[in-house]
């Protein structure tokens, strides 16, 4: 028996489950839609927009805009209710079954829940770029590598936070709703601190949230605002990096304990 | 060989004790029924045997080895839940088939397991199309895929019919008796367990109460009690009743055991024909010895609970 086929095996079902008929067509469509129909490249809307980068920048953040919407609602699904409904009703407890270790188990699930939704995601995404802006993605890869990290990491924050929610309740509702209540909560803080930024010139608050949304600290570096003053707040790219490091650092913490509680203390 | 060795296993929820200082043995090619009424930690002590719950205290060794998170010992194990739950949406030979290639055994085994519990015609059906009772085959049919050497099933027989669960308790019988695999069962229909076990554990408020093999615990426990058989049994049995020697009656549709003061078996024969006679009952017979698993059940709890 080769070692790497009952993780496979688990990881085909959970793939099966979570993107049975008609989820992947549905999302594959809406991808599709944010990324050809939705997208807007209006480079001129953003004044102080003058580098190539900040062009590729833009032109990125525009493309994701939708489907990022799109890929947290398949995300959360995956996890809230993919991951709860199995642990509540005792589906994870038959793939306990099996000969596999328990973090062979959630990363199964995870791969299944976030990993395939960030292919289909990112596949659509960079298959639109090259059609709809073939010379930036030659000329650009790094900046539009680095705005896909900066967009994504947020939204992996949530999951993490749902996925440790989804374990310890063992069920995905709460989790859920917890999540978008997260999602739309920092939202609303990311546009107050920003009003805030601009009313006290102190860009403190802009520096917290960046932590936790690294794109603002980008959108800052390239001086890509709308409406907004950039001169509050000019992180040059190392800082920039340093924000979109920190935010992977709590991803993976969040993670990590994720898998900590699931191997050693998850009693089902 | 002791396939499960446990000893002073603890859980509790909060202030509620579920399992307190549980000790259970289970050697290899034995059927042994793990027994006692609802709450009793019956659930708790087999979740805690497959290593899903974690014990607050004590020792569990499955094989020799501690079963949480423990890949070896799920090879040779096959689990019967007392709830099944599987991917729904998926179809129940292909899902056996997928089974088989996680343990690494021949896709054919998927039907082989289906056709031993009468399932082939839902080969193509999807698992969230099964009834409960077909569910709870699946369930076993899925434990078997891999040949285990050791089955836990929490409430195996639930969900099924009469017919399916005689043909069950014989798939029993010919696997431990064949292929020598044992088996955990808990259940609360005593009689069943009776037919396949030749051991039980009596379970009560986290403790093993009795335990041992079945002729054992008989001897120990069913001491002073006779069964009698008649058609009247309501109204010999208040007869019996009034006797002096007698300590407890207890009636059921064929008849009723009387248990006795020790060494007052011989008395019984004597009194009983006469008894029936004065009431027009039909003697259809009397046995020393013979008591139920239930009155077994029945005598080691209201034993302890009288220390």
């Amino acid at each position: 028996m080769g070692k790497g086929k009952p993780f496979l095996e688990v990881l085909a079902s959970a793939i099966h489950e979570d993107f049975r008929f008609p989820f992947l067509e549905l999302f594959a469509f809406l991808y599709m839609l944010g990324a050809f129909a939705l997208a807007n490249f209006s480079v001129s809307l953003y004044s102080q927009v003058s580098t190539n980068e900040a062009v590729a920048y833009v032109v990125t953040t525009s493309l994701i805009g939708f489907s990022l919407l799109f890929f947290l609602i398949l995300v959360f699904k995956n996890i809230a209710y993919g991951l709860g409904s199995e642990l509540e009703k005792g589906i994870i407890q038959t793939y306990f079954s099996y000969p596999l270790k328990r973090w062979a188990i959630l990363t199964a699930k995870l791969l299944s829940g976030i990993g395939v939704s960030l292919l289909l995601f990112l596949g659509i995404q960079i298959s639109a770029f090259y059609i709809l802006a073939p010379d930036i993605v030659s000329t650009q890869l790094s900046t539009i590598m680095l705005t896909y990290a900066a967009n994504l990491s947020f939204p992996l924050i949530i999951s993490g936070i749902i996925l440790l929610l989804t374990l310890q309740l063992g069920r995905g509702g709460i989790g859920l709703v917890v999540g978008i209540m997260l999602y739309l909560g920092m939202s609303i803080a990311s546009q107050i601190a920003l009003l805030v930024a601009q009313a006290t010139e102190s860009a403190l608050g802009v520096q917290i949230i960046s932590m936790f949304s690294p794109n603002y600290a980008l959108q800052y570096h390239y001086r890509a605002l709308v409406g907004a003053s950039s001169s509050l707040w000019n992180p040059t790219l190392s800082e920039t990096m340093l924000y979109i490091g920190g935010s992977y650092a709590i991803v993976a913490a969040l993670f990590i304990l994720g898998y900590i509680y699931f191997s050693r203390r998850l009693n089902l | 060989m002791s396939l499960i060795v446990a000893e002073e296993l603890g859980k509790r929820y909060g202030v509620v004790v579920a399992v307190d200082g549980l000790n259970l043995k289970l050697d290899e090619g034995s059927v042994t029924g793990l027994i006692g009424p609802n709450g009793a930690g019956k659930t708790t002590t087999i979740k805690m045997i497959l290593g899903l719950l974690k014990p607050d205290r004590g020792v569990v060794r499955v094989f020799g080895q501690d079963p949480w998170d423990n890949p070896d010992i799920r090879s040779m194990t096959g689990i019967v839940y007392e709830k099944a739950f599987f991917p729904a949406h998926q179809k129940t030979l292909e899902y056996l088939e997928r089974v088989c290639r996680i343990y690494g055994v021949s896709e054919s085994r998927a039907m082989e397991v289906l056709e031993a519990v009468n399932l082939q015609e839902a080969s193509n059906r999807e698992i969230r199309a099964l009834s409960a009772g077909m569910l709870q085959k699946f369930a076993i049919a899925h434990a078997l895929v891999h040949k285990p050497k050791l089955i836990v099933a929490d409430e195996m027989t639930a969900n099924l019919d009469p017919q399916a669960r005689s043909e069950l308790l014989e798939l029993v019988l010919n696997l431990n008796k064949e292929e020598k695999v044992a088996f955990l069962l808990s259940s609360h229909i005593l009689p069943e367990l009776s037919m396949v076990c030749d051991s039980v554990a009596i379970i009560n408020r986290g403790k093993v109460w009795a335990s041992g093999e079945l002729s054992d615990l008989y001897d120990k426990y069913a001491v002073g009690i006779v069964r009698v058989t008649t058609d009247r049994p309501e109204k010999l049995a208040a007869e019996v009743k009034k006797l002096n020697y007698v300590k407890d009656v207890d009636t059921d549709v064929r008849g009723f055991s009387v248990t006795v003061v020790e060494g007052k078996e011989d008395e019984i024969y004597e009194d009983v024909p006469g008894l029936a006679k004065r009431v027009k009952a039909k003697l259809l017979g009397i046995e020393t010895g013979s008591a139920s698993l239930q009155e077994l059940y029945r005598l080691a709890v209201s034993g302890k609970e009288r220390k």
